[in-house]
């Protein structure tokens, strides 16, 4: 390898050699857990910082199977600092639930890897493989408690339907090598507009398109999110919501980059991209009406998120795409945040997670209610949040790629979906009740929400500079 | 019809029954062993494309690995003198109906598609080549290959393990 | 000589056989059976591209499928197992706290 080749690759290098590092100390040391623990946070701040140092190298390595710098490297900092924050307070939970050991970050690290693999793959069975290292230490995570039997139905679950999804996905694959006869994303991209006069091509990306429906939370694979993030650990809910999505997202960026300079023959794509989209907002944001559980009601919300992320890629141009991953960032703030809200509230695992829950919260712990708040308006999209310039950028593309029905659809999705996320403030701030609650903070946990919240509002009020990082990095 | 391709609807029968007994059969013994004869159905048609590494690596894997590890399974989770074991069926039609639509769209674009190959071309060396290909093309693949079994394996322990923590932790 | 057409036409109805199984069927261990079914489709469907085309990516693409198919069997099977541990049942409607 060469010298170069190492130091574009250090990022992928410094996680994948943590996850071995901790495999070795979790082995030999008795007492490990604490020193895991700095690990961890210690090579995930190496990587942030790195990341962000070489982030105008731009290269491909092995062959064209690897991207390095750019945009790259904005995914691996937007994942590692998702892990990070999960880490962080996970660890206050899981001493919560007695459950605290070394694999949990072994395997947080591994499906890290596999996230970053994802995002930086540029041959499609680079991202298969990257992938499925995400899918099994996920199915592992889910189950992570296994004397509780909710986690592993959560896992079995879980399982089953990823590997189902990625029997689709392949054949997607299988399909686009057939027509293309490469697997190389950036050679297929080049020919994108030859390739899509193909059936087989077509019918290849809409494979892919539905295996990938899977790690996002779309419709047609949607029905495995609100039981899995129920039944897992809330702390792995929150990673699978946000970096999970983000990874699985920025792959199919990758693979349907093409589409942003073929309009014409991307119709027939694109329309199933928006049923998809469409079919997952409705879904998303009327059931999570009826939800009363918060988990749930948060998993039906990702499912909407999902829907409104689908129409940058269906609107198919450089807004959309680079709308998508500003979309992404402020998603995974907002969803991190509000999961370790809920899993404050817990005791135990699996309990108090429900509306009457936060019945008068505003009263006992103000501070916490007023995140809680503004991570619910952020995530309905109301304008001095990060939440709504998301949509929005995702919506103006839609409209400049003549698509505004989804526009509008998404409009009144939003609408509905306030309904449930305002609901939450209300019970916190309007109902009153005498029992009062304990909290289980710890300063790492204040830390965490502190840093997001600050990170929701930055990206409300100054959501241009990101979103110029980002088109100025797009290729 | 030459013995070649006689061969070949061979295979694709027993491939096709056997897939259909697997998912048909009651007993979920039957299934499983059903399974092995999938597997060298499919092994038997990679020889038949040239892919003797694929077809050898296909008996290794599937059939010394995966069906093992099934058969194990199985036996764990039922007890073995009870062969009652309940596996019915459910939701039959609109399955029927979702891949009939899924392999129909797929064998219409199959047949529509022009292939402008002919034959099966012989890669002379495939071993040599593919090893070639994975220490030098495909090197960080081979490299990603090994952590996935890391981790699969490093998982399926921690899920799999007998309870013995609470013991530790009432010591601690 | 066999055409490429035929390849892929079995591999497509030994995909779709596959895909009824994991739909109808509601033991944990055939759907995972039906799941590899489904996977080795997939790998027909690349080892014959590979070879029509003369080229042996797909087939390396196989080698990797095959690998990930095992790493996913034993965590798959690990699953079963913990989750028939707690429940006595593998059945995936009688995993009755979700809805299925």
């Amino acid at each position: 390898m060469e010298q170069q080749t190492f130091l574009n690759i250090l990022p992928i290098l410094i996680v994948s050699t943590t996850t071995i590092a901790t495999i070795f100390v979790e082995a030999f040391y008795k007492r490990s857990d604490n020193l895991i623990y700095w690990l961890s946070i210690v090579s995930l701040i190496l990587t942030l910082i790195y990341s962000i140092l070489t982030i105008n190298v731009q290269n491909l390595n092995f062959s064209n199977t690897l991207h390095s710098g750019g945009i790259t490297n904005l995914f691996y900092f937007v994942l590692s600092l998702t892990s990070l924050l999960v880490i962080i307070s996970a660890r206050d939970y899981l001493l919560r639930a007695k459950y605290h050991h070394g694999e949990f970050y072994i395997l947080i690290f591994s499906s890290l890897l596999g996230m970053m693999l994802m995002a930086s793959s540029r041959d499609l069975i680079l991202t298969f493989l990257g992938l499925e290292l995400m899918s099994l230490s996920f199915y592992v995570l889910a189950g992570y408690n296994r004397k509780v039997l909710f986690n592993n139905e959560a896992s079995l679950k879980y399982f089953l339907l990823g590997a189902f999804a990625s029997g689709f996905l392949l054949y997607g694959i299988a399909l686009i090598y057939g027509s293309a006869q490469t697997t190389n994303i950036l050679l297929i991209v080049n020919e994108f507009n030859n390739l899509l006069l193909k059936p087989l091509f077509v019918l290849g990306l809409v494979l892919l398109l539905i295996g990938f429906s899977f790690k996002v939370a779309s419709v047609p694979f949607h029905m495995w999110v609100p039981d899995v993030y129920e039944g897992s650990p809330t702390v792995v809910s929150a990673l699978m919501s946000t970096a999970g999505k983000t990874a699985a997202f920025a792959a199919l960026i990758i693979s349907f980059y093409g589409s942003t300079t073929s309009q014409v023959n991307f119709e027939i794509v694109a329309k199933i991209i928006s049923y998809l989209a469409i079919a997952s907002m409705l879904i998303g944001s009327i059931t999570a009406i009826a939800q009363t559980n918060l988990k749930r009601m948060l998993a039906y919300s990702s499912i909407a998120h999902a829907g409104y992320m689908l129409i940058g890629i269906a609107s198919a141009n450089k807004l959309g795409m680079s709308g998508v991953i500003f979309y992404l960032i402020v998603y995974s703030f907002m969803n991190v945040a509000s999961f370790i809200l809920i899993s404050l509230m817990e005791n135990d695992f699996e309990k108090r997670i429900s509306l009457n829950d936060f019945i008068g919260l505003a009263n006992t712990h103000p501070w916490y209610a007023a995140i809680m708040a503004l991570m619910m308006f952020a995530l309905s999209g109301l304008p001095p949040f990060g939440g709504f310039f998301g949509k929005y950028y995702v919506f103006l593309a839609a409209i400049k790629a003549d698509l505004t029905y989804l526009a509008v659809i998404g409009v009144i999705s939003s609408v509905i979906s306030a309904y449930f996320y305002l609901r939450v403030v209300v019970y916190m701030y309007f109902r009153t009740n005498e029992e009062r609650k304990d909290i289980f903070h710890t300063s790492a946990d204040n830390f965490v929400l502190v840093l997001c919240t600050l990170f929701v509002l930055q990206l409300g009020i100054t959501p241009n500079l990101v979103l110029d990082l980002i088109t100025r990095f797009l290729p | 019809m030459t013995t070649y391709d006689l061969i070949f609807y061979l295979f694709a029968l027993i491939i096709l029954v056997s897939a259909f007994i697997v998912v048909a059969a009651r007993n979920i013994i039957y299934s499983a062993f059903s399974l092995l004869f999938t597997f060298f159905g499919v092994a038997g048609i990679y020889v038949l494309l040239n892919a003797d590494f694929i077809a050898v690596v296909q008996v290794i894997i599937y059939v010394g690995g995966i069906l093992v590890l099934i058969i194990f399974g199985v036996m764990l989770t039922n007890k073995i003198t009870e062969v009652e074991i309940k596996t019915e069926s459910f939701q039959v039609l609109p399955s029927i109906i979702i891949s009939g639509i899924i392999g129909g769209t797929l064998v219409a674009i199959f047949t529509k598609t022009n292939w402008k190959v002919a034959e099966p071309q012989i890669l002379d060396k495939t071993v040599t080549e593919i090893g070639r290909f994975l220490v030098s093309h495909y090197m960080i693949l081979f490299e990603l290959a090994g952590i996935i079994l890391l981790v699969a394996l490093i998982g399926s322990v921690m899920i799999a393990r007998k309870e013995k923590l609470e013991t530790e932790e009432v010591e601690k | 000589m066999i055409p490429l057409k035929y390849y892929l036409i079995l591999s497509a109805a030994f995909f779709s056989i596959g895909i009824i199984g994991v739909l109808t069927r509601r033991n944990a261990i055939i759907i995972f059976m039906c799941i590899e079914l489904m996977l080795n489709a997939v790998n027909l469907t690349l080892v014959s591209f590979s070879s029509f085309f003369g080229d042996s990516s797909g087939q390396i693409f196989v080698f990797f499928v095959m690998a990930v198919a095992a790493a996913e069997a034993a965590v798959g099977l690990a699953i079963i197992i913990a989750l028939f541990r707690n429940k006595l049942t593998i059945n995936v409607d009688e995993v009755n706290i979700f809805k299925w």
